[in-house]
């Protein structure tokens, strides 16, 4: 106990012998969560200021006799008069594992209930991203466990692939999909005692989205086991945009402690059409001009110095990598809008759901020609580019002929098997939401396809026999997955296997 | 230009009127303001607001105020003077300022920069490590 005492009083010794420095300012305005401050002569760009009642502020405009900051969380006790310190620091957030399983706000603090997080460790918000020399290309496979994007658009560690489309099409499914992939796959991979296996940890950013939407996509991370595996941070539309605004960068700092530290995250943003207008809102107030649709003429730096940040770093600097698919909303289709056209020459490929697909019940509603990944096959597996290599080809082959299937018996016979093989694909490539599936079975499945065993089965009933051919692959074929998955190519020997099981199959289904 | 900014502009003019040799001098900020009385611009109140802004602020950069409690020997004044001068690299005023709230010890406040060597800024920094 009584070192307890020393200590205090040491610290008492200390403190009256310090004089305390501190540079300070007064509130001249303040409104909508922004204040203009007189004084702060010392402030730094981003710098953390502090308010009375413990109140937080990030300094952004700095002008010639003022401060523009923006306030973060509430202000209402605040008033002109009242006096502003600098701190000196760069806003920071609390990083590390033990924020995994947990749902944080804009600035790292736990809104779950569930007490306190267990980290030591803080990191800035904004950093400059990995250069060049530190940087190594993609070529990973970060698999989404939905069939037509890891055959077709496959993404990559480090990548950057922009989920694209209106309202309501599917886009936090594809990935929330994903995030419960990375779990099964971390569970899977965890247990077989691989030296080196590496798991992907998950980064989920809600930004401007209705609680109940949060809560919602928080029950299906809990109830597939996935939220373990993840952080989220949320800054939901009741939130001041000050927080909206910052949220992804928080979330991009704890995603960059995993990628420094020699591991792979993946970081979701959903989504960034409201974190522009959060920043729009914020610059309106701050009385920045404003260009294009009223936002400020920064807002493509906005997301490319987010962007930016996700990266695969060379061996030199801890091999690890932090994946993005940040999400943007368009409005009736339309990709040149000003958001989505930065967005889209920032990222590496862009994933875009189309509407009519999705209302034909094609879901997920992935468009085969305007989705694509510049990374493209460097982070597929060397199976599912045996399987796979030419199915994007025959897909918008039949995209293009569709119109002319009415002309039923007419049509020559390779256009007609054209037809059949491309309307059995897109069925194939139907997938009900929350269910990802392991890029072994995948695998098996378009080795089937491949292989002309589903070329005489109703159409209808594709859909029944993919599922027929993994459920009997994964109840009674378990140790041939696992060759798959471990080969991770289709030799001789895991051919003539393959044969044999879905002969056997086969003969079950008909 | 708004007009807001065309007052601050014109604002700013009249107080690097009022610098002499670098310094505010007292006679020049007399000398305009018996010109804007003289003539008046359109916005004469608007343009005194800002004007005093300036000369605020310059007068808080050249002004070290000193908040103690008790007694202050002119010694340590004369010494906190020299220090300041030396840091800022200008001559300074020193205002003094008793203040009982800091209890014991010292507050310096040049600008918008604060010495505080108070025991009330001891125990608050205390309080909040404890907390
Ligand atoms: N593959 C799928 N199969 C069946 N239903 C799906 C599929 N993907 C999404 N849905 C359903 O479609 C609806 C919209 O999906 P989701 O919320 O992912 O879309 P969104 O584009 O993120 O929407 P918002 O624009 O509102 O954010 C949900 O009810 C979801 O369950
Ligand atoms: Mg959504």
């Amino acid at each position: 106990m009584s070192s307890v005492i020393e200590q205090i009083e040491q610290q008492i010794a200390n403190l009256q012998n310090k004089t305390v420095a501190t540079n300070t300012g007064k509130i001249l305005t303040i409104g909508d969560g922004v204040a203009k401050i007189d004084g702060l002569s010392q402030v730094m760009y981003n710098e953390m200021v502090e308010f009375p009642g413990e109140t937080i502020g990030i300094a952004l405009n700095l002008e010639e006799d003022e401060v523009g900051v923006v306030v973060l969380g509430e202000a209402s006790h605040l008033k002109e008069g009242d006096e502003v310190k600098c701190t000196g620091r760069l806003l920071s957030v609390p990083v590390g594992k033990g924020l995994l399983g947990r749902v944080v706000d804009a600035l790292g603090r736990p809104v779950d209930g569930k007490g306190a997080i267990d980290s030591s460790e803080t990191y800035p918000v904004e950093k400059i991203a990995p250069g060049i020399i530190e940087r190594k290309s993609v070529d990973q496979p970060l698999m989404t466990g939905i069939q037509s994007i890891d055959s077709m658009i496959p993404i990559g560690r480090g990548q950057r692939e922009l989920i694209i489309g209106d309202r309501g099409t599917g886009k936090t499914t594809i990935a929330i999909d994903t995030i419960i992939n990375q779990a099964n796959i971390n569970k899977v991979g965890l247990a077989s005692g691989d030296p080196d296996f590496r798991p992907v940890y998950s980064i989920y950013v809600a930004v401007g989205q209705k609680n109940s939407n949060v809560a919602r996509t928080l029950g299906i991370l809990e109830e597939k086991g996935a939220l373990e595996y993840t952080i989220v941070v949320s800054a939901p539309a009741a939130d001041s945009a000050a927080n909206q605004y910052l949220a992804p960068y928080t979330g991009a700092a704890m995603g960059e402690w995993f990628m420094s530290n020699g591991m792979d995250a993946l970081i979701v943003y959903d989504d960034l059409s409201k974190h522009a207008a959060a920043y729009r809102q914020m610059s309106l107030v701050l009385k920045r001009p404003s260009g294009r649709e009223a936002y400020p003429g920064d807002v493509f730096y906005l997301h490319s110095r987010l962007l930016e940040r996700s990266a695969r770093v060379n061996e030199n600097n801890g091999n690890g990598s932090l994946t993005a698919l940040p999400i943007i909303e368009t409005l009736a289709g339309d990709l040149s809008a000003y958001i989505p056209t930065n967005v889209i020459s920032i990222t590496d490929g862009q994933i875009f759901l189309e509407t009519d697909l999705f209302n034909q019940g094609i879901r997920p509603a992935v468009s085969v020609g305007l989705s694509v990944s510049r990374v493209g096959s460097a982070a597929q597996i060397k199976a599912t580019k045996q399987v796979a290599g030419k199915i994007k080809l025959e897909l918008a082959q039949f995209r293009e002929l569709a119109a002319f299937a009415q002309f039923g018996s007419d049509l020559d016979a390779k256009t007609k098997a054209q037809l059949d093989r491309g309307s059995r694909i897109v069925e194939l490539f139907k997938q009900p939401a929350f269910n990802p599936i392991p890029i072994e079975q995948q695998v098996a499945v378009l080795w089937a396809m491949q292989n002309n065993y589903f070329d005489d089965i109703d159409v209808s009933k594709i859909v029944e026999a993919s599922n027929s051919l993994r459920e009997f692959f994964s109840s009674r074929k378990e140790g041939l997955l696992t060759s798959i998955r471990e080969k991770a190519k289709i030799d001789d020997d895991l051919a003539t296997e393959l044969k044999t099981a879905v002969d056997e199959w086969k003969t079950s289904f008909n | 230009m708004t007009q807001a900014k065309q007052i601050k502009e014109f604002a700013k003019q009249l107080f690097r009127m009022s610098l002499e040799d670098g310094e505010l001098s007292p006679e020049r900020v007399d000398g305009v303001l018996k010109a804007l009385e003289k003539n008046p611009p359109r916005h004469l109140l608007a343009t005194l607001k800002a004007y005093l802004k300036f000369v605020e602020r310059e007068v808080a950069k050249s002004t070290a105020v000193i908040s103690h409690a008790g007694q202050l020997a002119p010694e340590i004044v004369a010494n906190i003077k020299s220090q300041m001068e030396g840091k800022y690299g200008r001559k300074l005023d020193t205002v003094e300022r008793d203040d009982p709230d800091l209890i014991a010890g010292l507050r310096v406040v040049v600008d918008c920069d604060v010495y505080d060597a108070s025991i009330q800024s001891a125990l608050s920094t205390l309080e909040s490590s404890l907390n």
